[in-house]
């Protein structure tokens, strides 16, 4: 176990989480890839902190991990008022403040 | 004995992040990423990081994906619809998304040879420099995580 080996875990949670949110249009789905996201950066961290030494990246983690939840419980109630609106999750039913 | 773990649950949360986002059931999807998280956890345990290997199962898997499922059932997944693929945005993301694997594996190639000291960083040991030196930033999280909880309730209220 090398850290290439973290850099390759990293980068293929990333790669599967930004095609997710690309490609999705489902608003839960889109979620599901950002947190995919924040976990290939909680990857890469870790494996930096194992290979310096110290522990800086894993507090480091804490800390993302503590966003996340905040993101997550933002973010669900926005959705869940919006889905109250319009009665879908569908990104393209929310194109009220597109011109 | 580390390493095959190690590769072993690197494969498997890969796999079901895969499954997660491209599986056209919401609920399905949810299931497969909390899998993908609680593996995701063994491989911090596989490194030595053992709290935050505990951490990302308890909050990824027991709070926030949890909180997704819950926020799934007061909805009416029928209402959901298709979502038809189209090839222009596959296309695109995959390029990306291509693209960005690249780059990560030729920034990442220059620690190949290096090898990772492999201690265990347990609660005792994370409470040191979570304590002492980002005890701020760690004041400053606690009121983002009051903010939040909040904001989501001020959202989330029903109008009269």
């Amino acid at each position: 176990m090398t850290p290439f080996d973290f850099f390759v875990l990293s980068g293929l949670l990333f790669t599967v989480g930004l095609f997710g949110v690309i490609v999705r249009r489902n608003v839960i789905s889109l979620f599901f890839s950002l947190e995919l996201l924040l976990n290939s950066a909680n990857v890469l961290l870790v494996g930096f902190s194992k290979l310096h030494g110290n522990l800086f990246g894993e507090v480091f983690v804490f800390f993302v991990l503590a966003v996340a939840a905040a993101e997550a419980a933002v973010g669900l109630a926005i959705v869940v008022a919006l889905y109250r609106y319009r009665k879908s999750v569908n990104t393209e039913d929310f194109s009220l403040l597109r011109w | 004995m580390r390493e095959v773990f190690f590769y072993l649950f690197a494969f498997l949360s890969v796999a079901f992040a895969v499954i997660s986002v491209t599986h056209k059931n919401v609920i399905k999807g949810g299931v497969s990423l909390l899998a993908s998280f609680v593996s995701l956890g063994a491989v911090y345990f596989t490194a030595g990081a053992e709290f935050i290997g505990i951490v990302q199962v308890i909050v990824y898997g027991g709070a926030i994906v949890v909180l997704y499922l819950f926020a799934l059932m007061t909805m009416d997944l029928k209402s959901f619809g298709k979502e038809p693929l189209r090839t222009l945005s596959v296309a695109v993301g995959g390029a990306i998304s291509l693209i960005l694997f690249a780059s990560i594996l030729y920034a990442g190639y220059k620690f190949y040879s290096s090898g990772i000291t492999a201690g265990i960083s347990g609660a005792e040991e994370i409470a040191l420099p979570l304590f002492y030196r980002f005890l701020l930033p760690f004041e400053v999280v606690s009121v983002l995580l009051l903010v939040a909880t909040v904001g989501a309730v001020a959202v989330g209220r029903r109008e009269e």
